[in-house]
């Protein structure tokens, strides 16, 4: 029974996968009809070489960092603050969660919307008590980038982490709160290691997908000023699509694949080892 | 006096936190009626609601680029829903395929897309099915199928293995036992998998730009095609944004308690 998987697997991840180490180690491009060379390790070479790929590479790792470390923060605080709400629970947990279903490319056209600057209202807003401030503008692009994953995806982490919350055993808290313990105190010594399981796992599947950050970048900077925003995939797409490398783009490719492969088998013994 | 103090923060973290989300999806809903002259003015919050914008998308095609992305989810989402709850059951009840298998379909699931992209258009060039939406199903399936799977082994995981071992004593066979006595018991999940394989296909735009870049685009696709900002156009974005969005939140509301089993393959309970 695990035969239909495996041909559709093969079909769809397998041999395009198999096809995309071919390619890397072709020149091939799309506009030329005819045959591609063999060029054998020539794309790497030339990818390692490359100073563009890795600023995408610097800046996709900082824009990742900064966004994970953010969602986890306030996701962490919302989380605990929706655990103890009582009054329009699940209504406040739906409309909470919501931007994390919604396509990233409308998130990424409607902060663009909202950010710009003779229509936007936030821009406008702000011009109300007098002050200035270009989101898109040098230095600051990038952060801006990492709001607006942050408003998508802190709702990622507050699910995960609610559900780590209400999984954590009662007993030991209140064990701890008959014997004096302050809220504080259970909070760093008992909930917090109880959540560090579910808290590694979020932190993994949250870091691995912010890694493919595209469609903000397509829907509001384009990589600029300057190629301050130009993100991995960003980067992997203007190679292989508006220069028509697909040979280089693939051996871009498969550098980053080996630089996350660390993350993905980190993910797989985590989750083998969570408690079931 | 303490406690009191700590409530109202709590509250106003949560205040902030609904306004946060809330506050861009409500502008947008407004500029979607508002004519491209009321657009000029941000502040203005009431007005009467103007549907040319509507009509204009509609007439655009936003409707069939809605289609066609239902099309690909649909197809995308019933082979996943075949391939995966199959081995799934297997995965959970027998182990098959071991470590690697379960290796394979979470790796698979994180695969960043740009590996896989330039194959399948390779690919699509050369059996001339270009600018179609069958390498977009293919293109789906990679991420769709083992997400999916990933999701019912959770739930399977938790199935008790006496029914089963019950079903196959009253002479049903394997697969009977399979089809008429687990399977059910995991429809909730399988429920939710479906819910979340169709919103992960609807929402994908990276695949559908470089796969379906203009005759047969899909939603994602044609809502970035409004993004000119000649100013005229944001109205009428707007109102595309709202066709992609609207759908695929109001069904998540089902499926939220169920995400979380899912994603953690079973490692996290509600």
């Amino acid at each position: 029974m695990l035969i239909p998987l495996l041909a559709v697997s093969v079909v769809a991840v397998g041999f395009p996968l198999v096809y995309a180490l071919y390619l890397s180690l072709t020149d091939f491009k799309l506009i030329q009809k005819g045959t591609a060379n063999f060029v054998g390790a020539e794309n790497y070479i030339g990818s390692f070489a490359d100073d563009g790929f890795w600023g995408a590479i610097g800046t996709t790792f900082t824009y990742v960092a900064l966004a994970v470390i953010i969602e986890t923060a306030l996701g962490l605080l919302i989380a605990l603050a929706l655990q103890k709400q009582k009054w329009a629970r699940d209504l406040t947990r739906a409309m909470l969660l919501a931007p994390m279903f919604i396509t990233p490319i409308a998130v990424g056209l409607t902060f663009r919307f909202l950010l710009n600057d003779q229509l936007g209202i936030i821009p406008y807003l702000l011009d109300g008590v007098g002050l200035s401030y270009d989101f898109l503008g040098s230095g600051r692009a990038l952060f801006t980038l990492v709001m607006i994953d942050v408003w998508q995806w802190t709702p990622f982490m507050v699910l995960l982490l609610l559900a780590g919350l209400e999984s954590i055993p009662k007993q030991p808290l209140e064990a701890a709160r008959v014997d004096g313990a302050s809220g504080w105190y259970i909070l760093r010594r008992i909930t917090f290691p109880l959540l560090v399981p579910v808290l590694s796992v979020a932190i993994l599947l949250r870091s691995l997908d912010a890694l493919k950050v595209f469609e903000y970048v397509y829907a509001t900077t384009r990589g600029g000023p300057g190629t301050q925003t130009e993100t991995i995939q960003y980067f992997t797409y203007q190679t292989g699509i508006q220069f028509f490398r697909l040979g280089e783009a693939s051996s871009m490719a498969f550098i980053l694949l080996l630089l996350v492969l660390p993350l993905i088998v980190l993910l797989f013994r985590r989750l083998k080892r969570s408690p079931r | 006096m303490k406690k009191k103090l700590f409530n109202s923060l709590r509250g106003l973290l949560l205040l902030t936190a609904l306004v946060s989300v809330l506050f861009p999806l409500v502008w947008v809903t407004l500029a979607s009626f508002k004519t491209p002259s009321q657009l000029n003015d941000p502040s203005l919050l009431f007005f009467d609601p103007n549907f040319e914008n509507w009509l204009y998308v509609i007439d655009r095609g936003i409707l069939d680029a809605a289609l066609r992305s239902a099309t690909v989810a649909t197809i995308t989402v019933i082979i996943s829903a075949i391939a995966g709850s199959t081995a799934a059951y297997v995965i959970s009840t027998y182990k098959a395929g071991g470590n690697a298998t379960r290796f394979g379909i979470l790796a698979a699931q994180v695969l960043p897309p740009a590996v896989l992209v330039f194959p399948f258009l390779t690919l699509a060039y050369l059996t001339r099915v270009n600018d179609s939406l069958l390498p977009l199903i293919f293109a789906h399936l990679s991420f769709v199928l083992p997400v999916v799977t990933w999701f019912l082994i959770g739930f399977f995981d938790s199935v008790p293995r006496s029914l089963e071992e019950q079903a196959r004593v009253d002479g049903f066979t394997r697969f009977k036992a399979f089809l008429l006595v687990v399977l059910p018991q995991v429809y909730p999940g399988l429920g939710a998998a479906v819910i979340f394989g169709f919103t992960l296909s609807w929402n994908d735009m990276f695949y559908g730009l470089i796969l379906t870049p203009s005759r047969s685009a899909i939603l994602p696709v044609s809502i970035a095609g409004f993004n000119t900002f000649r100013g005229v156009e944001l109205g009428a974005m707007s109102a595309a944004i709202l066709v992609a969005v609207v759908p695929v939140v109001i069904a998540s509301f089902f499926i939220q308690r169920k995400l979380v089993q899912g994603i953690s393959g079973g490692a996290v309970k509600f």
